[in-house]
């Protein structure tokens, strides 16, 4: 019957389409009044309207056309399986030059994804209407990294340094901080030294510290301290190896539904749920090891869109989407108490042991953050002669809920001094003063709740386009913006106010509360920006093979909420506890453990901060700005290839930094001239700013850094011919700021003297891009087969991605810092007319450091951060894809692939050793490298598509 | 000692033998275009079939009737669409009589806009009230569009040409072809590292399909976008209009929409519809070779080479 139906449906619409008259006749037959042969045009105009009637896509389409596509599926998608293991591996090269044979690994990654229409019976039954989409991916991995750390000897875990060495591997003295009397004969017009020493102090007997000495908290704390199991050196350096298990569980859902109605609305909405279990691999096998504590991630990412089509040319889209990520460490609120810090790798200000032992320990054992964005957003588009206007806004709403106490058991700093011999560098030992339990300072954490942290941002934008003419248009973008500082629910926010009396010693800077004496919520006032943006798009000579565009813009970004506590003081507490002098007596002893804190909280006092490192938000409205002016040329050439040139400049001004950078209370290096009187902490916080602080908290939000990014770049594209296409590119650039490091600024003073190449600037890089169909199998020139030959030849590709990078400039870095705590980091001396360059790079010698030197006691380096024309090894790396498509019928096909990252097994070198020691006793191992990283790394993949 | 190699002889003897089919269909159409050189309007074309001499049975000229498929996929900026649509009303308003133009639309899938008629006034009203927004189509529409377009070709001696302007964009698919990220906790997902694959396989799929349909397939992307998966998407579009014969094009500005619009719609009003014989037995995959003798020296000609014959 249905057949019948729709042969008469279609003779008539024939009929009636050729201009012929049509009438139903009594008895269900037809007859034509009047026929003139149609031209073939006609005839295949016709059978387009046949056609497309059958298709179901014309609106007189009946509702049973949509059947005839039946046979074809409506739901598409995918099941899938990524493999990976250890047998595909390469062996790493830093776990084969440590003598391992493996570094075990089990990963499976595996999902589907189903997208189609959403077909109910007698409701929704229009396959184009109601869309819907469904993706669903699990991890479970379990992967061992590799380490290679230093950790105390057996000999020094008894407390005998007989056979530790310095640097240049002269026996390292250790000396005992009870025998330590002042000295009658020294003159403090001259500077300390080995003949002019401010203290006597002796030397432990045999350099070995006799058990009997050793804290009873140290001697617990070593039972779950790693003892040596490998001798990379130099000398006892590199000696503890760890190929541990990181496991990496992971399962998430992306869900979408998009549904237009009545021809003008539309709506999607866009759902993606994910949790996570991150088990970071451990460098001891207990409570001890100071990696990070496991976490659990949840996210919830929630979007609805909707979009009304007022007519052809004008168009709006409004949008609320929801953002919700949480982390959760170590059991969050409520967890057992962790084990404590203690930290052995300290720069201390007499210097720094010869290596850095692996600390005890984490920071943020326990901790909780939620983070959640309420967007808002809606764009009104239309269009008006040559312009194009687009108006939007949007209103961002953030929530940051964080309990992340960082140092909740406690936090101790061992450095060589206590153990040195004073005002003598190269003497003493981190562990020694561990051993005995002096720390030369100690913090403590006291969090008594979670904060509740909320922060707005709104724009305006006015967007026109104008085509000025055909050769060329004009982009101009204007954005008003409004951002509100961070405000804490229950108002428990407070800074270090600089501009308030502190009524303990009568100073500027004393602790300010939000919503307290007048001071508004947020601590800082509303920021109101305005930012503009202009660009061109230009055919030169109305030549369509070639663009030309140009750009400017400026942009405010606000000040974020990081995840954590900071400037909650009075609420919460950072017990600080300063030794009188490190060389002399620890900040407390390590086996009473830090006292109880002695006020109750909230201490709403405005000295509730003093004599700790308080935290210190910038009151002023200074904000990160942006300002990026960029031009390129665009020419198609022949052969399908596409040129691109060109060039951009990017400045930043107040950009924000950490206290490794700006420091507000920061001791003037013109200091320096009082010598050895610094190690004392009463005469050296005099000197301060703001005594009544032992140091400031930035947390990295302090608006006070610039950089400048140059670049240039070409890029060859080939489209696809003969089954390949690549894309090439070459970018040469330059990026200088004065906050970036590696190991923090020396003159906190004078901001521009610390302008330097950035450590992370790349000179060169050359990326190349390919797609490569093989051209084998039916319809291809090779191997033009069909049946289970052709099947099994055809539908191969290969896909890879290879990198050259230059290394990023080398910072060379004095093994002391004999400065009194008055420059936080040092740089070092240049060595005039010796080049740091070696004839021929390589792990043996990349740079010669000769032409470097340690400062004077009590002098700034000359050199500058980094070295731009000293660059470390560079990178290079090739990953391929193979992939094979195995048609099975319709729609449906398999497909392997086999991914391997750094294909060639290629080994990249670590960085060398950039300590330089001081010419008494030279780091033999500077300018040397040690090891390589990397391997080839091979995932096998199959998916079933339908 | 010989036994492997003669086994793997035989299978492989075995395995070509099955590529070599009966023919079920005794003709095939490609489309073809005299680029330089031309002795007068008509051509004498000569083909060759997987080598062998191949009969071309009643070309079709530039002269003759034309049906041409017009798809629009518009679904993001207005500026762009409307210059489009200016370019479009523009070329049609030149084209002659005989070549008629219907007009569909993809987004929420395909569907009519207007009907190839010789009256273009109902096209001009459609394309002016047709909006710019939805999702795109383009990548679930396109072998139904070249199906249409061949099923025409394969019942009228008319030349067929179907003609995709899109401003889509690979992130805006109902579908997913850009295999977001699930589980951002992973820190180890290698099956990202390579993000266009999915576009890959897509663009294969289509390929397969639209090897056996004889329409060709024009492109004209409105709008290049540089990300790595657009990339992908936007050279896909043009691997699957070569496959077919035709031509694809990406604009980098907008002043180029005008000008590839118009040489969209010259290339395909010039395009010659040749049928060549397809000899008894076959494999099912064929190469094409065409050549124009011009008095001394050959017309420079292009055409598809590589067609898969239907089987009937």
């Amino acid at each position: 019957m249905k057949t019948w139906i729709s042969v008469v449906w279609r003779v008539t619409l024939i009929l009636s389409l050729v201009g012929v008259d049509v009438c139903v006749l009594k008895g269900g037959t037809t007859a034509s009044t009047a026929a003139t042969p149609p031209s073939t045009l006609s005839q295949a105009a016709d059978e387009f309207k046949v056609l497309t009637r059958d298709l179901g896509i014309r609106p007189e389409s009946p509702p049973n056309a949509q059947d005839h596509r039946g046979r074809k599926m409506l739901w598409h998608g995918r099941v899938y399986e990524n493999f990976r293991n250890d047998i595909l591996d390469a062996i790493p090269h830093e776990v084969r030059q440590n003598g391992e044979s493996a570094s075990p690994l089990r990963r499976n990654q595996f999902g589907f994804n189903i997208a189609g229409p959403v077909l109910i019976p007698h409701f929704l039954t229009n396959p184009n209407n109601t869309f819907f989409l469904l993706s669903y991916e699990g991890v479970r991995e379990r992967i061992f990294r590799a380490q290679l750390l230093t950790v105390p000897t057996m000999q020094q875990r008894l407390g005998d340094y007989s056979q530790t060495v310095d640097s240049a591997g002269k026996i390292l003295p250790i000396y005992d901080p009870a025998l330590t009397t002042p000295n009658p004969a020294y003159d403090p017009t001259q500077a300390v030294s080995t003949t002019n020493l401010q203290y006597l102090r002796s030397q432990f007997p045999g350099n070995a510290i006799p058990s009997t000495r050793f804290s009873p908290v140290a001697v617990q704390a070593l039972k779950l301290y790693p003892v040596p199991n490998t001798n990379i050196g130099p000398f006892f350096q590199n000696n503890y190896f760890i190929n541990s298990a990181q496991t990496d569980d992971a399962d998430g859902i992306i869900a979408k539904v998009d549904h237009p109605f009545r021809e003008r609305h539309r709506v999607t909405s866009n759902t993606t749920v994910s949790s996570g279990f991150l088990s970071p691999s451990k460098y001891f096998p207990n409570d001890a090891s100071p990696t990070s504590p496991d976490q659990h991630f949840s996210t919830l990412h929630s979007e609805l869109d909707y979009v009304y089509t007022a007519n052809s040319n004008t168009v709006n889209s409004a949008s609320v989407a929801l953002y919700s990520d949480v982390v959760e460490s170590g059991g969050g609120l409520g967890a057992a108490t962790p084990f404590p810090i203690y930290a052995l790798s300290t720069y201390g200000p007499t210097g720094t042991a010869l290596s850095s032992y692996v600390s005890m320990g984490t920071a943020y054992p326990m901790s909780r953050n939620a983070r959640t964005t309420l967007a808002l957003s809606d764009a009104w588009s239309t269009k008006k002669g040559k312009h194009s206007l687009h108006l939007s806004g949007h209103a961002n709403f953030y929530q940051v809920n964080s309990f992340n106490p960082t140092y909740p058991s406690g936090y101790f700093q061992f450095t060589p001094d206590i153990t040195s011999l004073p005002g003598i560098i190269n003497t003493g030992d981190p562990f020694a003063g561990f051993l005995l339990g002096l720390p030369s300072a100690a913090e403590r954490t006291v969090t008594t709740a979670p904060s509740y942290f909320r922060q707005a941002y709104q724009d305006f934008t006015v967007h026109d386009q104008y085509a000025a003419r055909k050769s060329l248009s004009i982009t101009a973008n204007l954005t008003f913006s409004r951002r509100t500082p961070r405000r804490e629910r229950y108002n428990r926010q407070s800074t270090v106010d600089p501009n308030l009396i502190n009524p303990s010693n009568g100073l500027p800077g004393a602790l300010a509360f939000a919503g307290r004496d007048g001071i508004s919520r947020g601590l800082r006032s509303v920021n109101y920006d305005i930012d503009p943006s202009l660009s061109i798009t230009w055919n030169p000579r109305g030549s369509t093979k070639t663009v030309v565009r140009a750009s400017y813009s400026r942009l405010h970004s606000e000040i974020p909420i990081y995840n954590g506590q900071w400037a909650t003081q009075g609420f919460n507490a950072h017990q600080t506890f300063t030794s009188p002098n490190t060389q002399l007596s620890p900040a407390i002893d390590l086996t009473a453990g830090i006292p109880p804190l002695g006020v109750t909280l909230p201490d709403l006092s405005p000295a509730a901060a003093d004599n700790t490192f308080a935290d210190y938000m910038n009151l002023n409205r200074a904000e990160p700005v942006t300002q990026s002016a960029a031009v390129s040329i665009e020419r198609e050439i022949p052969f399908s290839i596409a040129l691109s040139a060109g060039g951009n400049l990017t400045v930043g001004r107040d950009l924000l930094v950490g206290d490794g950078a700006v420091n507000p209370n920061a001791i003037s290096p013109s200091n320096m001239s009082y010598g050895n009187n610094l190690y004392n902490y009463a005469f050296r916080s005099a000197l301060q700013p703001y005594p009544q602080y032992t140091g400031f908290e930035l947390y990295g939000l302090y608006p006070g850094g610039r950089s400048q990014r140059d670049a240039g770049y070409i890029r060859i594209e080939k489209r696809a011919s003969f089954g390949l296409t690549f894309t090439a590119y070459y970018e040469f650039s330059k990026q200088l700021d004065d906050y970036s490091g590696p190991y923090g600024n020396q003159d906190l003073f004078n901001l521009r003297d610390n302008w330097s190449v950035s450590p992370e600037s790349t000179p060169q890089q050359v990326q190349l891009s390919y797609v490569y169909e093989f051209p084998f199998g039916p319809n291809q020139p090779f191997l033009n087969l069909s049946g289970v030959g052709g099947a099994l030849v055809r539908g191969w590709s290969l896909s890879g991605n290879a990198y050259w990078n230059d290394g990023t400039p080398l910072a060379p870095h004095p093994e002391f810092n004999h400065t009194g705590d008055v420059l936080p980091t040092l740089n070092v001396n240049y060595v005039p007319g010796v080049s740091p360059q070696v004839a021929d790079p390589g792990p043996s010698e990349w740079y010669n450091p000769a032409a470097f030197a340690q400062p004077a006691d009590f002098t700034a380096g000359n050199g500058s951060r980094t070295v731009a024309s000293l660059l470390g090894p560079g990178y290079n790396s090739m990953d391929v894809s193979l992939g094979k498509r195995l048609p099975i019928g319709g729609e449906r096909s398999f497909e392997f692939n086999a991914t391997a990252l750094d294909v060639m097994n290629h080994a990249n070198w670590n960085y060398p050793d950039m300590m330089i020691g001081p010419a008494s006793a030279p780091n033999v191992d500077a300018g040397r490298i040690t090891g390589s990283h990397g391997g080839r790394v091979i995932q096998l993949g199959l998916k079933f598509s339908f | 000692m010989l036994r492997p190699y003669t086994l793997l002889l035989a299978i492989l003897a075995a395995v070509s033998a099955m590529g070599t089919l009966p023919a079920h269909t005794e003709t095939v159409s490609i489309p073809a275009w005299v680029e330089e050189g031309s002795c007068g309007p008509a051509p004498k074309f000569a083909a060759t079939f997987n080598g062998k001499p191949a009969p071309v049975i009643s070309p079709l000229g530039p002269g003759s009737d034309q049906v041409v498929l017009l798809v629009v996929d518009f679904t993001s900026d207005v500026s762009l669409v409307d210059a489009a649509k200016q370019s479009i009303s523009a070329e049609i308003a030149k084209l002659p009589a005989n070549i008629w133009v219907g007009l569909l639309s993809d987004q929420d899938g395909l569907h009519v806009l207007s009907d190839p008629s010789p009256n273009r006034q109902p096209l001009l009203d459609a394309l002016t009230a047709l909006a710019g927004t939805g999702k795109p189509g383009l990548l679930a529409s396109v072998t139904p569009a070249l199906s249409l377009g061949d099923s025409i070709m394969r019942k009228f001696p008319v030349r067929v040409s179907v003609l995709y302007i899109t401003d889509s964009n690979i992130y805006n698919y109902r579908e997913d072809y850009t295999n977001p990220v699930i589980n951002g906790s992973d820190p180890h997902d290698l099956s990202r590292v390579f993000p266009d694959a999915l576009i890959q396989d897509k663009i294969s799929k289509l390929e397969e399909d639209v090897t056996s349909l004889e329409a060709p397939l024009f492109v004209v992307h409105l709008n290049y976008r540089g990300d790595t998966l657009n990339e992908s998407y936007q050279n896909g579009l043009l691997t699957l209009a070569d496959v077919t014969g035709g031509k694809g094009q990406v604009c980098r500005s907008v002043g180029e929409i005008p000008d590839a619009i118009a040489a969209a719609f010259t290339r395909i009003s010039s395009a010659w519809r040749l049928t060549v014989g397809v000899p008894p037995k076959f494999h099912s995959n064929a190469q094409i070779h065409l050549s124009a003798p011009c008095g001394g020296e050959d017309a420079r000609l292009s055409w598809r080479t590589r067609v898969r014959p239907k089987e009937d």
